[in-house]
């Protein structure tokens, strides 16, 4: 005791004037984080940031801590420990004040990069990546400055992380681009979820998802585009915008291949050709008035139905010949009408006691039927939008079963595309002037170019 | 050669409607069988569309059937008398005939589900049908729209038991019970024949054989035999050339199963010798770029045949553009619409007019040459006749007009 006592008389000073310092930050950190950090809270909520709030906040709480720290270690140095145990105590305190200050820069990083990436629009999973990617840094740098305060070195660790950081960049130099071009899209807000996009390439269809790789759209098959992030920003796309009114049931889209069977039948002058026109199956019929349609497109306008041709030009028949062209098909709702109207102008010719000559040997009338194999197309169409982009790519066939077959030979009474723009989307206009397009004026790019224009104009 | 690439001419949709016919079709083997691998239409059509069945995932093979110099003597006098030629055919032929075809009978394995037999060589096949529960076509090549009735009604026994029979054009179908498709041959756009060619490689062609670009030139490209009346075209060419300077090619080459060929060779050279405007000109099986050059250096391409199962050299022609005098004769007026693809001729006085029309009204000809090229794009590309036996295939089980898949 008396020893204690000695000691203390001889070296009170030794002890006091730590206790002072390390009371004095006390005192210190105690008056900072009471009466300052109110004037800062003050100033903080009187600017329109967010950004000093969240630093004065998050440095608030530790910020006695620190100073406690630093008074802890002014008096160690001031103290008369022996150096090895102050040594020990200074790189103690020095770890703990730069784990603390490591949990605060992670913390305000974190809150900052979220106000700041939410701002510029990006999705919730790249900020998620970008928080994590710098919440590693700050880890790694904290880390480094642990080792190098306890004497670890830390230049080799360093250029292991540079070479681990190459290796990275260069594992993953595909997803760098899309990394960054997916900021770039989604900060501009070119495109959103659930827009109907076109890429320049020629992919097109309606978003369904955007992440830090890629942006995903359903075709217009109903299969799905994955598109790297990196093409995207990189090319022309069309944006036209939300989904119009879904319709109440897809419509899909059918072809449908023409088979020319031969009859063996054929006529050699009126008489006959009248003959046979009554016996013949419908699918002749519907050959011989329609397979021209397809067979010569590119001819404006095309030429008539076989029978005035042959009555015209090998029979030499000009009169009936043109009253056979006029013949008007889209005003005939079925086949068998066609027929009787085609078998009456010819017999009417007949009973005012024309001539009936034979045409020359090997130019014979030759009856073909048609037979038609139908198949579902890969397109469907949920909306107009969907419907008017199918139809700029579907073949001229599919093109021709919906408008040509499904009204006449199907008995539809009117093309399939109207049936579902009324009875699927409730437009009874645009299908009615769909219904009045006359498609036998049209060649088959011609038709298809009206109707996608009708559509044009309903959904602009 | 890719099925791909074949969407620059005809488009994407296209082909995206060939896949899905052939998808109805995976697991059966499409058998064809002909007579040659070499020279003529037959073999050249089969050389691009087996490939290309196979492209399309479809097990398609080509097999031929073997015969002697005799008895291809006698199928040429077939072929010519189905195209209405008199021909004397005796018992001794049938007799080749028929022991021939029992060789091969035995011979050919017959393992497709669909048999497909080419021309009449391989006719007679059919007596094996019952042997299993496979659909049996024959594709008839020929012009039979005016058949020696004692050959037709020969071939007739075997035809009525195919199941289906086809025939290239509307004029070539008969009374038959079985059913009878309408499927035109094709050009294929990317074969040495059709492709496009530089300048300089057509010069090349003509150089080769003394022809000069500085005269508008005249030519029919066909293999020497009587029914593409070569000596006509001769006489046709002279009426021409008494008021146009011009030039003549008559160029093409020989078959295997064509024995007359090179007495037509000799007769044409013979009547050709003495006018050096005329380049007759013997070109191997395989010299397509050749023929694709002299069609590209023509300027105006004929083809005047008293017969012809389809003609697909016309079809060739109007590809390159080229204006065409031809005869209305087998499958000739499928191509060429008077007026609008081309002119058609019946007579060496009519052609030799049709000649000096277009040598003389160089945008009517080309405008004939354009929508011939139209023409052929719509209707005697490869892509379509490809569609066509996809169909021919499918439909054999079915029998209604209008078929669901």
């Amino acid at each position: 005791m008396d020893m204690l006592k000695d000691w203390l008389v001889n070296y009170w000073l030794d002890l006091a004037v730590p206790l002072l310092v390390i009371l004095g930050s006390l005192f210190l950190g105690l008056w900072m984080r009471n009466f300052a950090y109110r004037a800062f809270e003050r100033w903080a909520t009187r600017t329109r940031w967010k950004e000093d709030e969240i630093i004065v906040q998050a440095t608030k709480r530790p910020f006695l801590l620190w100073c406690l720290l630093l008074g802890f270690y002014v008096a160690i140095q001031v103290s008369r420990i022996p150096p090895r145990w102050a040594s020990l105590g200074g790189r103690l305190l020095g770890s703990l004040l730069v784990a603390s200050i490591g949990i605060v820069l992670v913390d305000v990083a974190e809150k900052l990069l979220r106000i700041y990436l939410s701002k510029a629009r990006l999705t919730v999973t790249l900020i998620a990546l970008v928080v994590n990617v710098v919440r590693v840094a700050v880890i790694i740098v904290a880390v480094l400055v642990l080792l190098d305060i306890w004497g670890v070195p830390i230049a080799p660790l360093i250029v292991l992380l540079v070479v681990l950081a190459l290796f990275g960049a260069l594992a993953f130099r595909d997803f760098i681009p899309n990394i960054f071009a997916g900021f770039q899209i989604t900060s501009s807000g070119v495109i959103k979820h659930g827009d109907y996009v076109k890429l320049e390439s020629g992919e097109e269809g309606y978003v369904t998802g955007m992440d830090w790789k890629s942006v995903q759209l359903r075709a217009l098959d109903n299969s799905s585009i994955v598109i790297p992030n990196s093409k995207l920003a990189s090319t022309t796309i069309v944006n036209y915008g939300r989904p119009l009114k879904k319709a109440k049931e897809v419509f899909r889209f059918y072809s449908r291949l023409n088979q020319k069977e031969l009859t063996g039948l054929r006529a050699r002058n009126l008489v006959e050709l009248a003959q046979v026109l009554k016996e013949v199956p419908d699918s002749a019929i519907y050959y011989h008035t329609h397979h021209f349609l397809e067979e010569h497109q590119y001819l404006t306008p095309e030429p008539p139905n076989d029978f005035a041709y042959w009555v015209g030009d090998i029979l030499g028949e000009a009169v009936l010949a043109e009253k056979l062209a006029s013949i008007d098909t889209f005003e005939v709702p079925t086949l068998a009408a066609l027929r009787s109207r085609i078998v009456n102008v010819i017999e009417e010719h007949l009973s005012q006691g024309q001539d009936s000559r034979n045409a020359p040997e090997g130019q014979e009338f030759y009856f073909v039927k048609s037979r038609s194999v139908v198949f579902p197309t890969a397109y469907v169409a949920h909306d107009l939008r969907e419907f008017v982009e199918v139809l700029r790519k579907i073949s001229t066939n599919s093109l021709y079963f919906h408008m040509f077959e499904a009204r006449l030979r199907l008995q539809r009474g009117v093309n399939d595309f109207s049936i579902w723009i009324r009875d699927g989307l409730d437009d009874v206009e645009l299908a009615n002037h769909i219904a009045r397009l006359d498609p036998y004026n049209f060649t088959l790019e011609g038709l298809r170019s009206s109707v996608i224009q009708l559509i044009e104009k309903r959904i602009k | 050669m890719r099925i791909e690439d074949y969407e620059p001419f005809v488009g994407r949709s296209t082909v995206e409607e060939l896949r899905l016919l052939a998808e109805k079709l995976s697991g059966k083997v499409i058998q064809n069988i002909n007579s040659t691998f070499t020279g003529g239409g037959v073999a050249e059509i089969l050389g691009r569309m087996v490939p290309l069945l196979n492209q399309l995932g479809i097990d398609a093979r080509w097999d031929a059937i073997k015969g002697g110099n005799e008895f291809f003597n006698v199928t040429k006098k077939f072929h010519n008398a189905l195209h209405g030629r008199r021909e004397e055919i005796s018992d001794h032929d049938i007799s080749i005939f028929m022991e021939t075809s029992k060789k091969n009978l035995a011979e050919v394995s017959l393992y497709g589900d669909i048999i497909f037999v080419h021309d009449p060589q391989p006719i007679a096949l059919i007596e094996k049908k019952g042997e299993a529960d496979k659909k049996w076509i024959w594709r008839c090549h020929i012009d039979v729209s005016n058949p020696d009735p004692r050959v037709w009604e020969f071939l007739r026994r075997f035809i009525v038991a195919y199941d289906t029979a086809v025939f290239s054009a509307p004029s070539f179908a008969q009374e038959l019970p079985i059913s009878q498709v309408l499927i035109s041959p094709s050009i294929d756009p990317i074969s040495e024949k059709n492709m496009e060619l530089s300048q300089e490689t057509i010069e090349g062609v003509l150089r080769k054989y003394g022809l000069t670009s500085d005269k508008p030139m005249i030519t029919q490209i066909s293999r020497f035999d009587y029914l593409k009346d070569p000596v006509g075209v001769i006489e046709a060419f002279e009426m021409v050339r008494k008021s146009i300077d011009c030039q003549l090619v008559l160029a093409g080459g020989t078959a295997t199963d064509d024995p007359e060929s090179d007495k037509v060779l000799s007769l044409v050279r013979e009547r050709a010798k003495k006018n050096p405007d005329i380049h007759v000109l013997l070109i191997p099986p395989s010299s397509d770029l050749e023929i694709n050059a002299l069609q590209r250096a023509s300027t105006v391409i004929v083809q005047k045949s008293i017969k012809e199962g389809f003609g697909l050299t016309v079809s060739e022609a109007l590809w390159k553009s080229k204006p065409v005098v031809a005869t209305a004769v087998g499958g000739i007026p499928l191509q060429v619409k008077h007026k609008v693809t081309g002119l058609l001729s019946h007579g060496v006085e009519g052609t030799a007019y049709a000649i000096k029309q277009l040598l003389s009204n160089p945008d009517y000809a080309r405008r004939l040459g354009e929508n011939g090229r139209e023409h052929v794009r719509q209707n005697f590309l490869i892509t379509r006749h490809l569609k066509d036996y996809l169909l021919l295939f499918i439909t054999l089980e079915h029998g209604e007009d209008v078929i669901y898949l």
